[in-house]
């Protein structure tokens, strides 16, 4: 009962009606790597650690979601090379690595796991398990190889002990030894459905198959002297055993090949091999590429800028005087001109109507920029000061003010139009995108696609840069895109919607009721009981570390050593991208405490722990009306849970 | 390809409960939830003296506990052993499972061991009146029926390991809970255009198909799966069966990563399909914890043949099933 036929359907009829809004949407509303598929090669932009991981060295590279982990780990496959090297078959002799993908299939992995074995007889099968699937896949790159760039074969006695040691039975060529691969998995599926009957003979030896494999293709004519990488994508997925069961092979890998593990941050939970006392340690195991600290913002700029330049590029037919300049493409916003746009002249006007000011003193705040004279109240309500003493410390000690009015001066613009309908904040400028990012290329890809589209549909054009409304609710709607997902991202999808939306109106509040305050509150640190045992410690722990590992939450390491699966001696931020759906400041800068139950708080009793967080910080969030976006959640406000 | 309404299906529907009736004979097999609709089984247990109920308690991930007969049996699900020995001790020919009040880690064992032990097996099923609307329903959370998820694994006993590099399409059987398929995209991560997502329409109530685009509006936007969509009628699992047949044919040679996050006749025929299929196909269950209020009352009662869309033609999964 088919209602379409996918070949008959007209491509995305509503989501984009023109084809250059359709191609954008492509182009970069596909942020995830699987989305592209092929094109993934064609579009594919050299990250500036990509030469590391060409190495022979095993890495780990660490990443939250959406920071080209998997993007980057396809390009190194030998499908990956073979596309970036023009699909040219005389080649591939020449290339000094072949990269083999694996993507962790958790519902795969997830099968060896239950109550009816020990664990150790888990790691027996999970090992038999690895032999089979690092196997088929060395087989396939075999076959796929011979295919492309014709050279020697497997010799009949490697076949032979390969097969043995899988406990095959005789194989005496590759294909083989692939039937005899495939049939060993449909057999051990059946045994592992059914593992409680216990139907496990012949075993194989963890590693020793592919070490022997491995061997035999490393003395093939046409492998010579080459290193071969197997490309570990979602590390996280595995089970705890099953991460030493292989961390083990990667620590004892052979000399021919090696391991390349993508993993989100806090992924990798087990450090250890099989034997509890071997750490895997970094640099002397392996090289660890933490992606967003090896980007600083201004590499992650220049990549992010080459990454949307190469898909503006590709939009055909090209309009007359295109820009390809993302940067041109979606201007900045002075503080000046944002806070004319959030309406300080009808402030002013307002200001002066009152007739709570002298002459003298409209005089002089007349005489300011609008934004200093705003400052200027501002600051004298927050410090209970009449604006003429203001104005006389201002005259008193110009420099003084100066800093003042520098480090103030952002944090002031969120109170300009608080409690009034429409945005409240622009979040503008590929500079902010690229903080909002926060080293994400995927949120990038997000906020530049939401933008240019809307921008299009608003009658824009790709020779005109996007307004600055636009940019500021395309920013909003990503991180509220964000926000919905992230329900259902993890299996705590639900707790850290919560969390966040708990976080999110308590920064939103404090970033509105700033004066009188320290500047740009975002970030804070949580503060665990002293008793340990009285504490819900464990569940705000998990709570933390799944934040993170999903990006509800950035972490940032303080001063003292830690270990990194730790979550105390962290300082935490809400991730950027969500700040222009809050409404509050997406800049790094000072920090708070949180109780540890007060997080749990936002958790199950959001509207009561709102409001004593926010007491602890001198606010009130009854004179704090939600913003526009936020109305959705009213409910959530509202009640207990 | 044949229109599903051209191709057989083999069930009752019976409006009223009462009207139904088991075999004499049978074995009848259930579970009681906290849901009103899996009660009805003591109304059909006095009415039917000839047949012997076994009633399912303290389903777990692994096992469960039957009470049949005088007898108490702790079954693990993934023991073909044990749930053929079952088989053997009740001794009859004609089995109904109701999977009304089972969780798929209990039904769908327990309904494959007695298909491969050559029994008669027949499935039931009752509609629920009406499902529970959330109290702040927001987009993809319009319904208020899952607690939590436990997260991807494999139905026990289901598990696929063979073809992990080929190709696949990714079948989510859609229900109301647009966060349940956002899970299970973010688990699989198909590419857009390999999503055939399934839609139950005829739904159990008219308007059931509109709520099911709604609540999960924003995946199917996000992904472009919308394009893909095809429907089985949603208390049909024969169905569904015939629709992953037509998709597989469709897409020759790739796996069917099918996701039962809808009715529960879906995850029965996706069962079936697992079970049949000449290619390989994987079922990507998430292991939702549900809610003791998520429906109320009950509706119409289905009965499926099972054994009747087997007849005299082998089935692929049994014969990889381990003998004693």
């Amino acid at each position: 009962m088919a209602a379409s036929d996918p070949s008959n359907v007209a491509p995305h009829s509503t989501e984009a009606s023109s084809p250059v809004e359709e191609q954008l949407s492509h182009l970069f509303g596909s942020y995830k790597a699987e989305w592209l598929r092929e094109q993934l090669f064609e579009l594919f932009t050299e990250p500036t650690y990509f030469p590391e991981l060409k190495t022979p060295r095993p890495c780990v590279l660490v990443g939250g979601r959406g920071t080209g982990k998997t993007t980057v780990l396809r390009c190194l496959s030998y499908e990956g090379q073979f596309a970036l090297s023009g699909r040219k078959g005389d080649s591939i002799r020449d290339w000094p690595y072949y990269g083999m993908y694996y993507r962790v299939n958790t519902n795969r992995v997830a099968a060896f796991k239950g109550p009816e074995i020990a664990e150790s007889q888990w790691i027996r099968l999970f090992g038999h398990y690895v032999n089979l699937e690092l196997c088929e896949l060395v087989l396939n790159f075999l076959q796929w190889a011979q295919l492309h760039s014709p050279g020697d074969h497997l010799a009949a006695h490697d076949c032979e002990e390969i097969g043995v040691s899988l406990h095959a039975g005789p194989t005496h060529d590759t294909k083989q030894l692939v039937s005899a691969v495939r049939r060993l998995k449909a057999e051990f599926e059946a045994a592992v459905n059914n593992v409680a009957d216990a139907h496990f003979r012949d075993l194989s030896l963890q590693g020793a198959p592919l070490d022997t494999l491995m061997k035999a293709v490393a003395s093939l004519t046409q492998f010579t002297g080459k290193t071969f990488f197997f490309l570990l994508d979602e590390y996280e997925n595995f089970e705890d055993y099953q991460q030493q069961v292989v961390n083990t092979l990667l620590k004892h890998a052979g000399q021919s090949y090696t391991f390349k593990i993508g993993v989100r941050e806090l992924g990798w939970r087990r450090r250890t091999t099989l034997n509890q006392n071997e750490q895997l340690t970094s640099p002397a195991d392996y090289v660890r590429v933490d992606i967003t600290s090896r980007l600083t913002e201004q590499d992650f700029s220049q990549f992010a800028a080459a990454v949307c330049n190469a898909r503006l590029k590709r939009i055909v037919p090209q309009v007359e005087a295109a820009i390809h300049d993302v940067s041109v493409l979606l201007p900045a916003l002075g503080e000046e001109a944002e806070a004319e746009r959030l309406g300080i002249a009808e402030w002013w006007a307002a200001t002066r109507a009152s007739k709570k000011l002298g002459t003298a003193e409209v005089a002089t705040l007349d005489q300011l920029p609008p934004l200093e004279a705003y400052f200027v109240v501002y600051w004298a309500d927050s410090q209970r000061k009449s604006v003429a003493e203001v104005l006389m410390e201002r005259a008193g000690d110009l420099t003084g003010w100066a800093t003042r009015y520098a480090n103030y001066r952002y944090a002031s613009l969120f109170s300009l139009k608080s409690g009034k309908r429409g945005i409240r904040k622009y979040y503008a400028g590929w500079p902010v995108f690229i903080q909002l990012a926060a080293g994400n290329i995927r949120y990038l890809l997000e906020l530049v696609d939401r933008s240019l589209i809307a921008h299009l549909q608003n009658g824009g054009s790709l020779s005109s840069s996007v307004p600055h409304d636009i940019q500021t609710d395309a920013a909003q709607k990503v991180g509220q895109k964000n926000l919905t997902e992230l329900e259902g991202i993890s299996v705590q999808g639900a707790k850290l919607t919560k969390l966040l939306l708990g976080l999110g109106r308590v920064f939103q509040v404090m970033a509105t009721q700033s004066a009188g305050h320290a500047p740009e509150v975002n970030q804070f640190e949580v503060k665990f009981p002293e008793d340990a045992s009285a504490s819900p410690a464990a569940e705000v722990e998990n709570l933390l570390r799944d934040a993170v590992m999903h990006l509800a939450l950035l972490r940032f390491s303080g001063n003292k050593l830690q270990d990194p699966s730790e979550t105390r001696d962290y300082d935490y931020m809400v991730h950027p991208i969500f700040a222009p759906f809050f409404v509050f400041s997406h800049r790094r800068k000072r920090k708070m405490t949180i109780l540890a139950d007060e997080l749990l708080g936002l958790v199950h009793n959001p509207k009561r722990t709102i409001a004593r967080i926010l007491k602890s910080q001198n606010r009130r969030v009854e004179r704090e009306p939600l913003p526009d976006q936020l109305a959705l959640f009213e409910g959530f406000y509202a009640g207990g849970a | 390809m044949r229109a599903v309404r051209e191709r057989p299906i083999y069930s009752e529907i019976f409006q009223q409960f009462d009207e139904f009736r088991p075999h004499t004979g049978a074995v009848y097999v259930h579970g009681e939830s906290l849901e009103e609709r899996s009660r009805h089984s003591v109304q059909w247990e006095s009415a039917s003296p000839t047949v012997k109920f076994g009633r399912v308690s303290d389903q777990q991930p692994t096992s469960f506990q039957l009470q049949l007969g005088g007898n108490a049996y702790r079954v693990q699900v993934r023991s073909a052993q044990q749930l053929r020995a079952l088989w053997t001790n009740v001794a009859v020919k004609v089995v109904y499972i109701d999977i009304t009040g089972l969780d798929h880690s209990t039904w769908a064992p327990l309904l494959i061991s007695a298909l491969s032990f050559g029994l008669d097996v027949r499935a039931v099923y009752v509609e629920p009146l009406e499902y529970a609307y959330s109290k702040t329903p927001t987009e993809g959370d319009i319904f208020d029926l899952s607690e939590r998820i436990r997260g991807v694994a494999p139905v026990p006993g289901l598990a696929t390991l063979v073809d992990a590099y080929a190709e696949s399409i990714f079948v989510p059987l859609l229900g109301f809970e647009g966060t349940r398929l956002a899970y299970v995209l973010e688990q699989v991560q198909p590419s857009g255009d390999s999503i055939v997502p399934v839609i139950g329409v005829p739904g159990f109530r008219p308007e059931y198909p509109f709520h099911t685009y709604l609540g999960n509006r924003a995946s199917l936007s996000t992904t472009r799966a919308w394009h893909h969509v095809m429907y089985a009628r949603a208390n049909c699992p024969f169905s569904l069966w015939y629709v992953l047949g037509d998709i597989a044919e469709r897409w020759p040679g790739k796996v069917l990563k099918v996701a039962p996050i809808g009715t529960k006749p879906h995850g029965l025929g996706a069962v079936l399909y697992w079970m049949t299929a000449p290619g390989s196909v994987e079922i990507v269950y998430d292991h939702p914890v549900r809610k003791s209020d998520r429906t109320a009352g009950a509706s119409r009662t289905s009965v499926y043949y099972i054994s009747d869309l087997f007849a005299g033609t082998p089935v692929p999964r049994f014969q990889n099933v381990p003998s004693s």
